[in-house]
């Protein structure tokens, strides 16, 4: 009985795991992915100045209208207008409006989102806005606007943003 | 008594295991930290520590041929200063001599050096602009103007993913 006893404890030991090379692995994996990690996710807004052009436009007529959406920032609110060369004035007009900053003093995005997901609707070939900050107007002001008239959810507006200083 | 002395100098002998269980797990953590923020194409870019860059929902990615950096003190052009900016308004830019300053001199050798690149990839009307989220467009406008007029009409607007 005894003799039988004496192998059952040897199975039941419990072995201790050999942990160095996993470790040695470790340190070596650890500075690579130290060296590639990036903290910041840097990604980019396109945008542009208006230039002086010496030569015309040559690029091809298109048959549905375009309008450019203008988008002015200001102290008290945001301004929206529209301009084009295909669209009579009347309805340029109604695509004027103003809408005035919220309670909180912030500016009511949301409401520029609609307002401007409705131009789009009218005129879906449109594609470009140009955004008119005024002096006081923060750069993070700037972005969220541009964030706005480019995209709203996944659908996109406008993808081609100009920014411009107040003429005069 | 010799049989005692004997015991205690082989208990003295043993050599002591280590404990790897716990560096495992703080290991194990690390890793995958380190895998969820692995990037295959790290740049590394010295910048003022002060700067604190927008966040938004853009998702393109950015070129860096050349980088314009705006923070409340300093205009830097790629890793050189080249404008001070004091009381928000950057020192030696004047609005109606905006040709006349070093900022418009530096990018229009910029623009000359980029010009004689041969590499199609590269954007040569385009400047990557990072710039303080608090500054006022008063400020940046010289900036990009003076960029405008330089030969880069073209930017992209560095922010942070959000």
């Amino acid at each position: 009985m005894l003799g039988d006893r004496k192998p059952r404890k040897r199975q039941a030991e419990v072995t201790d795991l050999d942990l160095v090379p996993i470790m040695n692995m470790f340190l070596v994996i650890i500075p690579f992915l130290l060296i590639s990690a990036s903290f910041f996710h840097l990604r980019a807004i396109n945008t542009t100045v208006p230039v002086l052009s010496s030569k015309a436009e040559s690029g091809p007529v298109q048959s549905t209208a375009k309008v450019t959406v203008i988008v002015q920032l200001e102290e008290t609110g945001i301004t929206v207008s529209a301009m084009s060369d295909e669209v009579d004035e009347q309805t340029l007009r109604g695509f004027e409006t103003v809408i005035a900053k919220e309670g909180t003093g912030r500016y009511a995005m949301d409401r520029l989102s609609s307002f401007l997901q409705g131009i789009k609707t009218s005129y879906p070939l449109s594609d470009t806005v140009i955004i008119m900050p005024g002096d006081t107007i923060v750069y993070e002001t700037i972005i969220r606007a541009m964030d706005v008239a480019r995209n709203t959810g996944e659908t996109q507006l406008f993808p081609n943003v100009v920014i411009s200083g107040k003429v005069g | 008594m010799a049989l005692g002395r004997s015991r205690r100098r082989s208990r003295q002998t043993d050599i002591p295991k280590l404990q790897l269980t716990s560096m495992m797990d703080m290991f194990t953590i690390l890793l995958i930290f380190l895998l969820v923020s692995f990037s295959k194409d790290v740049v590394t870019m010295k910048i003022d520590g002060k700067i604190q860059l927008p966040k938004s929902a853009a998702q393109a990615d950015y070129q860096d041929t050349v980088r314009l950096v705006v923070s409340e003190n300093t205009v830097w052009l790629g890793s050189q200063a080249v404008a001070k900016v004091q009381g928000g308004r950057v020192v030696g830019l004047d609005p109606e001599n905006l040709e006349g300053s070093v900022l418009y001199q530096r990018l229009k050798e910029c623009k000359s050096a980029i010009s004689r690149s041969q590499d199609p990839a590269v954007d040569k009307d385009l400047v990557l602009f990072l710039c303080d989220k608090r500054l006022s467009f008063k400020t940046i406008n010289g900036i990009i103007k003076t960029a405008g007029m330089a030969g880069f009409p073209n930017f992209q607007f560095g922010v942070l993913k959000q």
